[in-house]
C-alpha cells in the first residue's frame, strides 16, 4: 500500500509541477495560433477551432507522448503495467489462483525453513559473548569416552593455566523439590559459577544474576529463574524478584529472571532455576572439591578477545600434558588417551540440527525451482494463448521491450503476491516449526519472521517472478502478425522450452522422491528394530527424592518399598518395578570402568560398561527375557551379598567362552565384588539406531538411588493410570513430587520423532512435487494435442488407427520425462552424501528406492500423458479437417 | 525507452526540426507552419506529433527552450538549437544525404 502511495505522491508532484502547466500553455498557444490563422483565411471561429484540433490530433495522446518523451513516463508506465497486469490476471482467475497457490506453497516452505536456518545456524548466539564461548571437554578416546566430565580441581587448573581463555565457569544439573506452592514439584536446577551469566554475556530481564558473595559459605540461598519457568510455572509475575520458595529444606530468594535464551549446556528436561555451587551439597562437599577424579561438571571457557579456537586448543593440550605428568594416576593417559579440547558453543548447540536443516533447505529450494518451472510452463501456454492480444498490442505500437516488460510485471506481481501469501504460510507454521526444531536444538525458540527473513522472502519472490516471467517474455516470436497469431502451429522453440521445463520438473521430482523414499525406508527400518523390550501398556514416572530428607539408603529403601507395594496393589496394575531411567529416555549411557575377578586388568583397554538399577520385576514389567540364571528377588537387599544381572552383549564381550553366571565383577577396583546371577537380552536403550551397549543391572534395593523411575505394567490403557500415580506416592509422602509421567510408548515415539518428522516433511514436499509435475506433463501434452488437431485428423483420415495415435502422443509426451528421469538419477546420485547422515540401515543408493521412484514417476507420467492422448484419439478426422 | 534512430519517420522528423531551427529560434506552431510551407504541404504530419519530438530533442540536449513574447504579444515557448544540436544536425544531414543518394542509385540502376 505504502509503495503505491509513494508512487502516487511522486507522480502527483511531477504532475502539478510547472511541467504540466507549461505543456498545457504551449499546446493551447499552438491551437490558438492555428485557429487564428484559419480564421484569417475566412473560416468561422467555430469551424476554425474544430479544424485546428483535427490537424493537431488528440491532445491527450500528445500530452501522453510528451510526458513519455520527457522521461517521466517510467513511473506512469509502471503504474499502467501494474493496472494492465491486474486486469489480465483478473480475467484468468483459475490461472491466477493456481499460480498464487503453488507460489504460496513454494515460497512459504522456503520462508519457513529459512527462518529456522537463520535462527539456528546463521544468527550469532543471543549472548553478548556468544562467538567467544567454548566448551572445555575432556575425553578418553582409548576407553571410548567422548565426554568424561570435568572436576573442580581441573576447572581451577584451566582457569589458572590457559592464556587464550580469560574465564572458565562451571555447570552441572541437580533436581530440587519445591514445596509450599500447591502440590510439591520437581525443579530442574542448573548449578553454575557465580560469574557464569557474566561470562556468557547474559543480562537479566528482571533483578540480577549471581554475585561472588552469593557463593560464600553462609550466604543466604538465592535463585535465578529461567524465562520459560517464570512464564509457565509462575505466570510471568513481574513482582517475582524478592519472593521466596522452599526448595528441599531451605528458603531461597529469587534475585533475578533470565531473558529467553537457548540453554547451554543443554539438558533434558531444561533448567527451571539456577543456583550457585554452594547450594549443591555434592558439589560443595570437600571430597568432591579435593578429588581430581570427581568429574561431575561441564566447563565453559571464554576466549580472550582476538584469541582463536586453535590457540585455546593448544593451551589445553599443554595444560593436559602437564597434568598427566603430575597426576599419572588420575589420567593414565597412555591407556585412556585422556585429552582436553575446546569446542565452539555455537556449534555444540546447533550441530544436531545442521544435517536435517540443510536437507530441508535443499528440499524447499528444489520445490521452489519446480514451482517456478511449472508456473513458467503455465505462463508460456498462456502467452501462446494470448498471441493475438500481444500481436495486436504490438501492431498498435507497443515495442517488443514493452511487451516483455508487461509480461514481467505480471509475473513479478504474481510472485510478490505469492510471496506475501508465503510469508503468511511461514508465519502460520512457526509454532509447528518451533516444536519440530526443538527436537534438535534449544535455539528453536529464537525462530521468528524478522527483517532478514522478510528480505529473504522478498528476494526469493522477485527472483522467482523473474525466473518464470523471463522465459515466456523472451521466447515470444519476433514477428507475430495479427492474422496468423493463435492459428498456426506454434514454432518448435516454444514446445522445446516447455519440454525443457518438463525435464527439469521430472528431474527435481525424482530427486525429492528419492530423498523421501530413502527417509521413509530408513524410518520403517528404524521402527522395525526390536528394542529388546515391550513398550505397550507400560507407564513410567520419575521420582526424585529430597536429598536432605532422604539422606540414607535405609530411608530411601523404605520409601521405595512402600510406593512399589501401593502401586502393585492398585486394581488394573499387573506389576510394578523401579529402575534408574526409562529405556530410550536418555541420550547417552553412563559408562563406568570395572574389572572381572580372575582376569588380569587389560592395560590397553579399560573395560567400560553402562550400569543401571533394576528391582525384581523390572525385566518382566518391560517384557525383557531372562536368558539364564535368576532374576532379582526381594531377598537381594542391602544386607544380602551384592548381585548383578548382565546383558548378552556384556557377556559376549567379557565372557566369550564361559558362562558368566556366578562370576564376580567390581566397579571399585576390587574393594567390593558383585556376583553375576542372571543374563538378560540386549536392549536399545539409547536410541533404536544405536547398537546395544554393554549393561550391568544392579539390584535396586542394594543401591537405593536418589532418583528412580517407576515402571508400571497395566491391564488396560496405561495413560489413564497416570493420574493415579501422584496420589499413590503422596499417600507415602505428601511432599514428594512425581514428574515426567509418560507411557513407554510415548517415550519411544518421542525418540523416533526427529526421523519421523523429517521423513514426513520431505515426503509431503515430494508428493506435492509429484502432483505439480504430473499436472505440468498433462498440460504440455494436451496443449500439443490441441495444436495438432489438424495433423492428427489428417493421420486418422489416412488410416492411422486410434491406438497408434494414442501411442504416438504418449511416446512424445514421455520423451522429456525419460530425459528428466536420467537427469534426476544423476542428480540424486550426486546428492546422496547430503542425505546419508540422516539414514539408518539404508544405503543412499538403495536400489529398491530408486526402482520404486522410477516406477512411480513413469506410471504417473504415463497416466498424465494418457488422458490427453485419449482425447486426441477421439478427434473426429472430418471435423478436424473442416475446422482449418 | 525508444531509440530515436530506430524509426525512420521519427528520425526524419527530428532532422527536419533541427534544420528548421537552424535558421532561427521558433515556437512550436511556427515550426509546424514552416515545415508545411517549405515542403509545399508534402510533409503533412499531425501537428500534435511535433511536440513529443520537441520534448525528446530537448531531453537529448540538442535544442533548448525558453518562454518569451510572440509576434502578437503572447507568451510562447521558443526553441533554439544548441551547439550539440548543430553537430547532430550536420551528422544527420550527411547521413540523410548518403542514404537518399544510395536509395536513388538503387532506384535508377536496379
Amino acid at each position: 500500500m505504502s509503495v503505491l502511495t509513494t508512487f502516487r505522491r511522486l507522480r502527483g508532484s511531477v504532475r502539478t509541477s510547472a511541467f504540466e502547466q507549461h505543456m498545457d500553455a504551449e499546446l493551447r498557444h499552438h491551437l490558438d495560433l492555428e485557429t487564428e490563422a484559419l480564421v484569417a483565411r475566412g473560416m468561422t471561429p467555430d469551424a476554425a477551432r474544430d479544424s485546428a484540433r483535427r490537424r493537431f490530433g488528440s491532445v491527450a495522446l500528445v500530452k501522453d507522448d510528451c510526458r513519455e518523451s520527457w522521461g517521466m513516463r517510467a513511473i506512469d508506465m509502471l503504474a499502467q503495467d501494474v493496472r494492465v497486469a491486474l486486469r489480465n490476471l483478473g480475467k484468468y482467475p483459475s490461472y491466477t489462483a493456481v499460480v498464487l497457490l503453488t507460489l504460496a506453497l513454494g515460497i512459504g516452505a522456503n520462508t519457513a525453513i529459512f527462518s529456522v536456518v537463520h535462527a539456528v545456524l546463521l544468527r550469532p548466539l543471543p549472548y553478548t559473548n556468544g562467538d567467544r564461548l567454548v566448551e572445555v571437554r575432556q575425553q578418553a578416546p582409548k576407553s571410548g569416552v567422548a565426554n568424561a566430565g570435568v572436576s573442580v580441581k581441573e576447572i581451577n587448573d584451566y582457569r589458572a593455566q590457559t592464556d587464550a581463555l580469560d574465564a572458565v565457569v562451571e555447570y552441572h544439573q541437580m533436581s530440587f523439590n519445591m514445596l509450599g506452592r500447591g502440590e510439591a514439584s520437581r525443579v530442574q536446577t542448573g548449578v553454575v559459577s557465580a560469574n557464569f551469566f557474566d561470562v556468557l554475556g547474559v543480562t537479566p530481564l528482571l533483578g540480577r544474576t549471581f554475585r561472588a558473595d552469593d557463593d560464600s559459605k553462609n550466604a543466604p540461598a538465592v535463585l535465578v529463574l529461567s524465562y520459560a519457568y517464570w512464564q509457565h510455572a509462575l505466570g510471568g509475575d513481574p513482582g517475582i524478584v524478592g519472593r521466596t520458595f522452599e526448595l528441599n529444606d531451605r528458603l531461597h530468594t529469587v534475585v533475578g529472571v533470565l531473558p529467553p535464551i537457548p540453554q547451554f549446556p543443554q539438558s533434558d528436561p531444561p533448567d527451571d532455576v539456577y543456583m550457585p555451587p554452594s547450594a549443591c551439597p555434592f558439589r560443595s562437599n570437600p571430597q568432591t572439591i579435593e578429588n581430581r577424579n570427581a568429574r561431575m561438571l561441564t566447563a565453559i571457557g571464554r576466549l580472550k578477545p582476538g584469541a582463536t579456537l586453535e590457540r585455546a586448543q593448544n593451551d589445553l593440550a599443554v595444560v593436559m600434558s602437564r597434568l598427566s605428568t603430575e597426576y599419572p594416576d588420575a589420567y593414565n593417559a597412555k591407556n585412556t588417551g585422556f585429552q582436553a579440547s575446546a569446542l565452539s558453543v555455537h556449534n555444540e548447540l546447533t550441530q544436531q540440527a545442521r544435517p536435517t536443516l540443510l536437507v530441508l533447505l535443499a528440499v524447499t529450494g528444489f520445490v521452489l525451482l519446480l514451482v517456478a518451472a511449472n508456473i513458467a510452463n503455465l505462463a508460456l501456454a498462456r502467452v501462446i494463448g494470448r498471441e493475438r492480444e500481444l500481436a495486436l498490442r504490438s501492431a498498435l505500437g507497443a515495442g517488443r521491450g514493452r511487451i516483455a516488460r508487461q509480461l514481467l510485471t505480471e509475473s513479478t506481481l504474481l510472485a510478490v503476491a505469492g510471496g506475501a501469501l508465503g510469508l503468511l504460510v511461514g508465519w502460520l507454521v512457526r509454532d509447528l516449526l518451533v516444536a519440530f526444531t526443538a527436537r534438535f536444538t534449544p535455539r528453536a525458540e529464537e525462530i521468528a519472521i524478522d527483517g532478514v527473513v522478510l528480505a529473504f522472502t522478498f528476494g526469493v519472490s522477485v527472483f522467482t517472478g523473474l525466473l518464470f516471467g523471463l522465459l515466456p517474455a523472451f521466447t515470444r516470436r519476433t514477428s507475430a502478425s495479427v492474422q496468423d497469431a493463435g492459428h498456426r502451429t506454434v514454432g518448435s522453440r516454444r514446445l522445446g522450452a516447455r519440454n525443457a521445463l518438463i525435464v527439469a520438473q521430472v528431474a527435481i521430482s525424482f530427486m525429492l522422491l528419492v530423498g523421501a523414499g530413502l527417509l521413509v525406508r530408513s524410518f520403517i527400518k528404524l521402527q522395525q528394530v526390536d528394542a529388546g523390550f515391550r513398550t505397550d501398556r507400560v507407564l513410567t514416572a520419575l521420582v526424585s527424592l529430597d536429598f536432605v530428607k532422604y539422606a540414607t539408603p535405609v530411608v530411601r529403601q523404605t520409601f521405595y518399598r512402600s510406593v512399589l507395594d501401593k502401586v502393585a496393589a492398585e486394581p488394573g496394575v499387573e506389576m510394578a518395578a523401579l529402575g534408574i531411567t526409562a529405556p530410550l529416555d536418555q541420550a547417552a549411557p553412563f559408562l563406568t570402568g570395572f574389572i572381572v575377578e580372575g582376569q588380569a586388568p587389560d592395560e590397553k583397554a579399560v573395560k567400560r560398561v553402562d550400569f543401571k538399577f533394576a528391582s525384581p520385576n523390572y525385566f518382566k514389567t518391560i517384557g525383557m527375557t531372562l536368558l539364564s540364571g535368576r532374576p532379582f528377588t526381594d531377598a537381594d537387599d542391602a544386607t544380602a551379598p551384592p548381585v548383578v544381572i548382565v546383558n548378552l552383549s556384556m557377556a559376549r564381550h567379557n565372557f566369550p567362552d564361559i558362562d558368566p553366571i556366578g562370576r564376580r565383577i567390581s566397579l571399585n577396583n576390587g574393594r567390593t565384588w558383585m556376583t553375576i546371577v542372571g543374563l538378560v537380552n540386549d536392549t536399545h536403550d539409547y536410541g533404536l539406531n544405536e547398537k546395544p551397549t554393554d549393561e550391568i543391572y544392579r539390584a535396586f534395593a542394594q543401591t537405593s538411588p536418589l532418583n528412580a523411575t517407576l515402571l508400571v505394567r497395566t491391564a488396560a490403557d496405561p495413560a489413564s493410570f497416570g493420574r493415579r500415580v501422584p496420589a499413590l506416592v503422596h499417600d507415602v509422602d505428601a511432599r514428594q513430587p512425581v514428574s515426567q509421567i509418560r507411557t513407554l510408548e510415548a517415550i519411544r515415539s518421542h525418540s523416533l520423532a526427529p526421523p519421523r518428522l523429517t521423513a514426513m516433511l520431505v515426503t509431503l514436499f515430494a508428493g506435492v512435487a509429484l502432483i505439480i509435475t504430473a499436472a505440468g506433463i498433462a498440460g504440455v501434452v494436451s496443449f500439443s494435442v490441441n495444436q495438432r488437431t489438424t495433423e492428427i485428423g489428417v493421420r486418422m483420415a489416412l488410416g492411422a488407427p486410434r491406438s497408434s495415435v494414442v501411442r504416438m502422443i504418449v511416446r512424445q509426451g514421455l520423451t522429456p520425462v525419460t530425459l528428466g528421469l536420467a537427469c534426476g538419477l544423476a542428480g540424486a546420485l550426486l546428492m546422496t552424501r547430503v542425505v546419508a547422515r540422516l539414514l539408518f540401515a539404508v544405503e543412499p543408493t538403495d536400489p529398491v528406492t530408486y526402482a520404486a521412484v522410477i516406477a512411480t514417476l513413469a506410471a504417473v507420467a504415463a497416466l498424465a500423458c494418457l488422458v490427453p492422448a485419449r482425447r486426441a484419439a477421439a478427434i473426429d478426422p472430418m471435423r478436424a479437417l473442416r475446422a482449418e | 525507452m525508444k531509440s530515436s534512430k530506430s524509426d525512420l519517420l521519427q528520425g526524419t522528423l527530428d532532422l527536419l526540426i533541427l534544420r528548421t531551427l537552424a535558421s532561427g529560434d521558433m515556437h512550436g506552431w511556427g515550426i509546424s507552419q514552416r515545415l508545411q510551407q517549405i515542403s509545399q504541404d508534402v510533409l503533412q504530419v499531425n501537428q500534435g506529433s511535433l511536440y513529443p519530438a520537441l520534448y525528446r530533442l530537448e531531453q537529448q540536449g540538442w535544442i533548448e527552450s525558453s518562454w518569451g513574447d510572440s509576434e502578437n504579444n503572447r507568451r510562447a515557448k521558443f526553441y533554439a538549437l544548441t551547439r550539440s544540436g548543430r553537430k547532430q544536425l550536420a551528422e544527420e544531414t550527411a547521413n540523410w544525404e548518403r542514404i537518399t543518394a544510395a536509395v536513388a542509385r538503387v532506384l535508377q540502376h536496379a
